[in-house]
């Protein structure tokens, strides 16, 4: 509540300035970029802010508005604002070195954009690591039009994984000690446990197979020690909401990570799932769902009850959690589950399914799918796609002969249009299917902690597909690379520094076809323009702006290259970013006009 | 799609005039909480009673209902304790939507069976999938009725649903799309009964 109220507060204010600009539509507002001392509950740091608060700010647009945002730099160091989802002129999109040259100490910079969208977005600093340490908002942009849904009241819970450690001294560990917050590695006496179940020689050929890739089957966060914060408050600080029994909740999810998936649920409440990336999805009813580093959700609830509930958020690889409570008053808290056992990577994580390891981590879900699974499998590995017998490792080193599980999702939704057929005549009572978004047998499939059901990517489907759907004009291959020995991130085996820009052309359809060589998961963001995913719903794929790939698979999204100029394109976990996992968009053509004038104020 | 032809059968309520998809869901055999009139049922809140089949006769009077993504105008109807009412319900979303009158347990209960429906592939979001549908109700005894509480209609159908309501004015009665995540992301409205 306070987290609204405050904001509110600073959008009244604000609206002061806007007396003499022309229309009812049109707002400005002002943000200054502060240092501060963030108190997670279990460590204090210092960190960076707006508006003087580590709680993050929340700017209220209106779709249709004109805005005017004055960004003055209180830092020591050059800043920078992204509007991180939205769509607006390249030189506004506030990426250093790309759409402008930052926002110097005591400088104030005013960004001027029409606001053409609606729903829940967010913005951070993309310079250096200010955003890890803190530089981050929340943006709610009010439709012009009647949503598609009903709430009574709403909050914006924003996530984060603050770490006692500054974003500079984690890249510089991370380069110096890939391993340097894993604090998972596995031990001596996980080995004996694996000779007791599988025999010596298996496990030993297991630990030769890792050895050889240079990873580790916990290799799934690669920044642990952190304290997870739902809106600044850590999980003892329990930031609350409060509401009354028989409301509906709006939640608008946003995951502001440096580096962290959380799996969130609420026990005791359905969610529904009615906007993903801030555009309206067909309402999905889940009990769970993952949210990739950069995405947002929002969810509505009703909780009917007089009594507190727990917003549960548990990291990917179960280290740590966010909590919060929704309450009918301050102080109620609920029970806060245990954080469930840490997933196993696999190897068909790897993009390798060793035969040995599929059926052991495949047979809890369903075996029938599985079977389809490899059948689409030899489609995938086409030779055009990838060398069939080889298998190019993220260090550059070549393994010989290993199947492939990667898995083509697009290939796979179109072999099985009859899946609901399937799905009637062999199961009478379900389990969840298996994520098609994950390879198959992958440890990092995700599971609802009460059995229920788990929010997949091939659930989204659009509520009024924003686009015509139509053939993609031509396809761009991007191979999530990396080395995680030198802790080097990259594109096609290419560094940032050492790339040339992608070149689009204005007016076409790119399908850019994500082949995740690496066991890392890589939430990829797209500035500037929608990334449609391609899950198998055709003319209701969803539009997004983050494109979660997972370890072992080939995801494919479509671009309509509508926005003429330059945009960042790059994987959104802050340390894989800075270490070359990153391209430059060149949009060619297209309106030049588009292209709107920046000013740059005085002092601020 | 201009001239409403009314049935007048005894519990005659639902007249499809432009597909044949327009129909609602029940269990074939026995009476489930969603049944409108709520005698048959054992649990707790659906014997609350609300209301009965109506009968068409010229002083029912009508109410239109437009269904759109997703919600209903209007989304709030007053109505007089005993009164029967002829729902004139237009879909003009792009989706399939249900109108189904009955209280807020009477909803629940009818979700798990929409679930179900379109994991076997009966309901999809724009179509109704009439095959899948006898397929359904042939393997599990579950499928497609008349019901005279709720019409469920493609995009751009129209139906009616005539009503009665209970004599009492303390029963919250609302009507609800129970298509999965409709009603739960708010497509409903309340009757206030005088």
């Amino acid at each position: 509540m306070a987290h609204l109220r405050s904001s509110r507060v600073a959008f009244f204010s604000s609206c002061l300035f806007i007396a003499s600009t022309i229309g009812a539509m049109a707002g400005e507002y002002n943000l200054t970029v502060d240092s501060l001392t963030l108190d997670t509950g279990e460590f204090s740091r210092s960190s960076i802010g707006y508006n003087g608060s580590t709680e993050p700010t929340t700017l209220r647009f209106k779709e249709g508005e004109e805005v005017t945002i004055n960004v003055t730099n209180n830092l020591p160091v050059s800043t920078s604002v992204h509007w991180h989802g939205l769509i607006l002129p390249f030189k506004q999109d506030g990426v250093p070195g790309i759409s402008f040259d930052g926002i110097e100490p005591g400088q104030t910079f005013t960004y001027r954009f029409p606001i053409v969208q609606s729903g829940t977005y967010w913005f951070h600093s993309h310079s250096g690591f200010q955003e890890p340490d803190g530089a981050y908002g929340a943006i709610i942009i009010e439709p012009k039009r009647r949503e598609p849904f009903r709430y009574d009241r709403e909050y914006v819970v924003q996530l984060t994984d603050a770490h006692p450690h500054s974003g500079d001294r984690i890249m510089r560990n991370l380069k110096m000690m890939p391993d340097y917050y894993n604090r998972q590695q596995r031990t001596f006496f996980d080995f004996l446990d694996d000779v007791k179940t599988d025999g010596f020689g298996a496990a030993l050929t297991d630990r030769r197979d890792w050895g050889e890739m240079r990873m580790m089957p916990t290799d799934v966060e690669d920044l642990q020690g952190f304290t997870p914060l739902i809106n600044s408050k850590g999980p003892a600080q329990n930031w609350t909401g409060l509401f009354k029994p028989g409301e509906r909740v709006r939640l608008r999810f946003i995951n502001s990570s440096a580096m962290t998936y959380f799996d969130v649920r609420i026990p005791g409440l359905k969610m529904t799932v009615v906007q993903a990336d801030g555009n309206n999805v067909q309402p999905v009813p889940v009990d769970e769902f993952r949210i990739a580093v950069a995405e947002t959700y929002d969810v509505i609830v009703q909780p009917t009850e007089d009594k507190a509930f727990t917003i549960f958020a548990e990291s990917m690889a179960r280290t740590a959690y966010a909590r919060g409570t929704l309450a009918t008053r301050q102080g109620m808290d609920a029970a806060v589950p245990e954080l469930r056992s840490p997933p196993l990577l696999t190897m068909a994580d790897m993009g390798m399914s060793h035969a040995g390891m599929d059926h052991a981590s495949m047979n809890h879900d369903m075996p029938e799918r599985s079977e389809m699974d490899h059948a689409t499998m030899g489609h995938v590995n086409t030779p055009e796609e990838r060398a069939p017998a080889t298998h190019t490792m993220p260090d550059g080193t070549v393994m010989p002969g290993a199947k492939h599980g990667g898995v083509d999702h697009a290939s796979m939704n179109h072999s099985m249009p009859e899946q609901n057929e399937m799905d009637h005549t062999a199961h009478q009572t379900m389990a969840q299917p298996t994520d098609p978004f994950y390879a198959p047998g992958s440890g990092l499939s995700p599971s609802a902690a009460n059995g229920g059901r788990f929010l997949s990517y091939a659930d989204l489907k659009a509520q009024k597909p924003l686009y015509t759907d139509r053939e993609a004009t031509r396809e761009i291959e991007l191979r999530l690379t990396g080395n995680m020995e030198r802790y080097s991130w990259s594109i096609n085996g290419v560094k940032y520094d050492d790339s040339d820009p992608i070149r689009l052309q204005y007016g076409e359809r790119v399908r850019f076809k994500f082949v995740n060589e690496t066991m890392m998961t890589h939430p990829m963001h797209l500035h500037g323009m929608w990334s449609i995913l391609d899950n198998g719903n055709g003319a209701w794929d969803p539009v997004k702006h983050v494109i979660s790939v997972a370890p072992g698979t080939t995801v494919y999204s479509e671009t309509e290259v509508d926005a003429p100029g330059e945009w960042a394109f790059h994987c959104h976990l802050s340390y894989h970013a800075e270490s070359g996992m990153f391209r430059k968009i060149v949009v060619e053509g297209g309106p030049s006009e588009q292209s709107a004038t920046t000013t740059e104020g005085m002092e601020g | 799609m201009s001239k409403i032809s009314t049935s007048c059968g005894t519990i005659a309520i639902l007249v499809t005039l432009t597909a044949p998809a327009s129909i609602s869901l029940a269990d074939g055999a026995n009476g489930h909480a969603h049944r409108a009139s709520a005698e048959t049922s054992s649990t707790p809140h659906a014997s609350i009673n609300a209301g009965k089949a109506g009968t068409a006769d010229s002083s029912a009077r009508t109410i239109n209902i437009s269904m759109n993504d997703n919600y209903y105008e209007p989304e709030s109807v007053s109505v007089k304790a005993g009164e029967t009412i002829r729902f004139v319900v237009q879909n003009n979303g792009d989706f399939v939507h249900e109108f189904n009158v009955g209280t807020s347990a009477m909803h629940t209960s009818h979700q798990s069976e929409m679930m179900m429906m379109v994991q076997h592939g009966v309901l999809r979001p724009n179509s109704i999938n009439m095959e899948a549908a006898e397929a359904m109700q042939a393997s599990m005894g579950h499928g497609m009725h008349d019901e005279p509480n709720s019409i469920l209609l493609e995009p751009g159908q129209r139906g009616e649903v005539i009503w009665t309501f209970p004599a009492s004015s303390d029963v919250e009665i609302e009507f609800a799309c129970n298509v999965p995540g409709h009603y739960e992301s708010g497509m409903l409205g309340h009757f206030s009964i005088n």
